[in-house]
């Protein structure tokens, strides 16, 4: 398995030295409505003020998605997903945090279409946070999560086998 | 590097801008709100005093200039409005002036004559201002429909006549601000005091993406300014054939630049460090070096607890304090400042052009004073 592991390894580099150059955030006011102030990669009114989004892929089920513009990024992730039971776990988790979406402050409540999870950052918390530790953030929440779903299945079939028993034992 | 030589100040959590009153002995900073903090250094130069605290804004400042012989204040806000303040007795009397615009004010920066300033706005526009002595009142005047974005920085020529521009559509411009009754045609001047007010001179597409930060080298024959795109352009002979050289750097793109002499920029940004840029003999420019040391362990997580603490919320606080070695740690950037660099001033020696000290000051909240006086590799430069 070392030969995953070191695949891993070379996507989650890849998304921080992306992220690293991508969050280059200001603030900026809105061009088109007056005193307004707002993420421009969700207005997009302004196409100069957006750059070219990056699609990195470790494979067809897992990619991560980095929008940026002049005070904002945006970051969507596609977690992998081997069966309908990974599949039903991903989608049951990553919507329990996207409920509680404000105590991570950068998390986005609604995933973009065809991701199944999405971060907003904002000038506003490159200015109160360390940008290295924003970073890890994301770097850290990617790991966990392949992690936590395996264990969410894990646990689920350990279950399953368990109540099966249990059921089959009366008819011994 | 000597100690003395790099001064480090934490007047607040954030600064969007700062600007020092002329003997250097007040600076005036936004602390990321719609205020405008005046410090002094007290006699002993160890803590800063809070003198005034200018409140008329109702958005965000983004832009502050003290002017050097007058001694007012400008300040330019995201409200649109932009504030000249005198000093009269111990207090700042602000004087509203009508900018005439319908976007946030972004930059802002007085003529060298002090008679004019100059706005640059995310309405596209750049307002050039003035002083009209029978309605006692300042007066705005518009460059309008020549840019396409929001123009993110200005600059003034030593001539009082031609500004610089730079905007997010990726252009610098340099424009005729010659007002009648405010200026005067000066025979010495040359071509650029024919001019009308808003005329463009020439417009310098070197750069695919924003511009940020134009600066005039002292005597006005160089114009240097920083592409987001972690490029920054110095251009020679500014008129119909202009003589451009662009030189990448490896890092951060740079948000703000200053030249200290003819042969020598610092540039400031998102790396935290400033960075040293050099013309050689042949006017060749090139980087140098960073200013001040690079510290390469990690320093202590002040601001990161927080999203680290919702995080645990979830996962669990052992989790999080198991160290993962599979990643590499991360790299910190800089080391004098935390965060990304937005303003650099110098601090010009009274009565003469020799800039030997400037200030940074960024989204950590600190004032850096930096001192090129001791270094031997740079003096070359200066």
């Amino acid at each position: 398995m070392s030969s995953q592991a070191s695949s891993l390894r070379l996507y989650l580099t890849c998304i921080r030295n992306t992220l690293d150059a991508a969050m280059c955030l200001q603030n900026f006011p809105c061009q088109e409505v007056e005193r307004h102030n707002k993420p421009e990669v969700e207005l997009k009114t302004s196409p100069e003020l957006l750059l070219n989004p990056v699609l990195i892929c470790r494979n067809e089920a897992e990619r991560c998605l980095i929008e940026t513009s002049i005070n904002s990024l945006r970051i969507s992730l596609k977690v992998k997903q081997a069966d309908e039971l990974e599949n039903i776990l991903t989608k049951k988790f990553l919507r329990f945090l996207s409920m509680r979406a404000e105590a991570f402050q950068v998390l986005r409540r609604k995933p973009v279409q065809g991701y199944d999870i999405s971060f907003l950052i904002t000038n506003y918390h490159s200015e109160d946070m360390q940008k290295q530790k924003l970073i890890d953030f994301i770097i850290q929440f990617m790991e966990d999560i392949d992690k936590e779903i395996s264990d969410l299945k894990m646990s689920v079939n350990t279950r399953g086998r368990l109540v099966a028993t249990e059921f089959l034992k009366q008819f011994i | 590097m000597a100690a003395q030589e790099i001064s480090v100040h934490q007047l607040a959590q954030c600064i969007t801008c700062h600007a020092w009153s002329p003997d250097h002995s007040m600076i005036a900073l936004c602390p990321n709100n719609n205020e405008v903090h005046i410090y002094k250094l007290s006699p002993d130069r160890t803590n800063w005093e809070k003198l005034h605290v200018l409140q008329k804004h109702d958005q965000l400042v983004s832009g502050i200039d003290w002017s050097l012989r007058t001694n007012r204040i400008v300040t330019a806000s995201h409200d649109r409005n932009s504030y000249v303040w005198n000093q009269e007795g111990s207090e700042w009397v602000p004087t509203l002036v009508i900018l005439r615009l319908n976007r946030a004010a972004l930059c802002v920066q007085w003529s060298p004559k002090e008679n004019k300033f100059a706005v640059g706005s995310g309405a596209k526009t750049v307002c050039i201002c003035y002083y009209e002595q029978d309605n006692n009142w300042w007066v705005s005047k518009l460059i309008r429909k020549k840019h396409e974005s929001s123009v993110t920085s200005v600059a003034w020529h030593p001539n009082n006549i031609l500004l610089a521009t730079t905007s997010t559509d990726g252009k610098c411009r340099v424009f005729s601000t010659f007002i009648k009754g405010v200026d005067t045609r000066d025979s010495k001047a040359g071509s650029s005091s024919d001019s009308r007010f808003g005329e463009q001179i020439v417009q310098l597409d070197l750069s695919i993406s924003w511009a940020f930060g134009v600066k005039w080298s002292p005597s006005g024959n160089t114009l240097a300014y920083a592409g987001h795109n972690s490029m920054i352009y110095f251009v020679d002979d500014v008129g119909p054939t202009p003589l451009a050289q662009n030189v990448a750097f490896r890092d951060l793109p740079l948000r703000d630049v200053l030249f200290v002499s003819e042969k020598m920029v610092i540039g400031v940004g998102f790396d935290c460090s400033p960075m040293v840029f050099a013309a050689d003999e042949r006017g060749i420019w090139s980087f140098i070096k960073y200013l001040g040391e690079r510290r390469s362990s990690l320093s202590g997580s002040k601001h990161g607890s927080q999203i680290s603490g919702a995080f645990g919320k979830f996962y669990g606080q052992s989790k999080l304090g198991a160290s993962n070695d599979a990643l590499e740690p991360s790299r910190s950037r800089g080391g004098v400042h935390e965060n990304c660099i937005n303003c650099i001033v110098p601090l010009k020696e009274g009565g003469s052009s020799r800039i030997r000290r400037f200030s940074t000051s960024g989204l950590d909240g600190r004032v850096v004073i930096w001192d090129l006086e001791n270094q031997e590799d740079l003096s070359q430069y200066l």
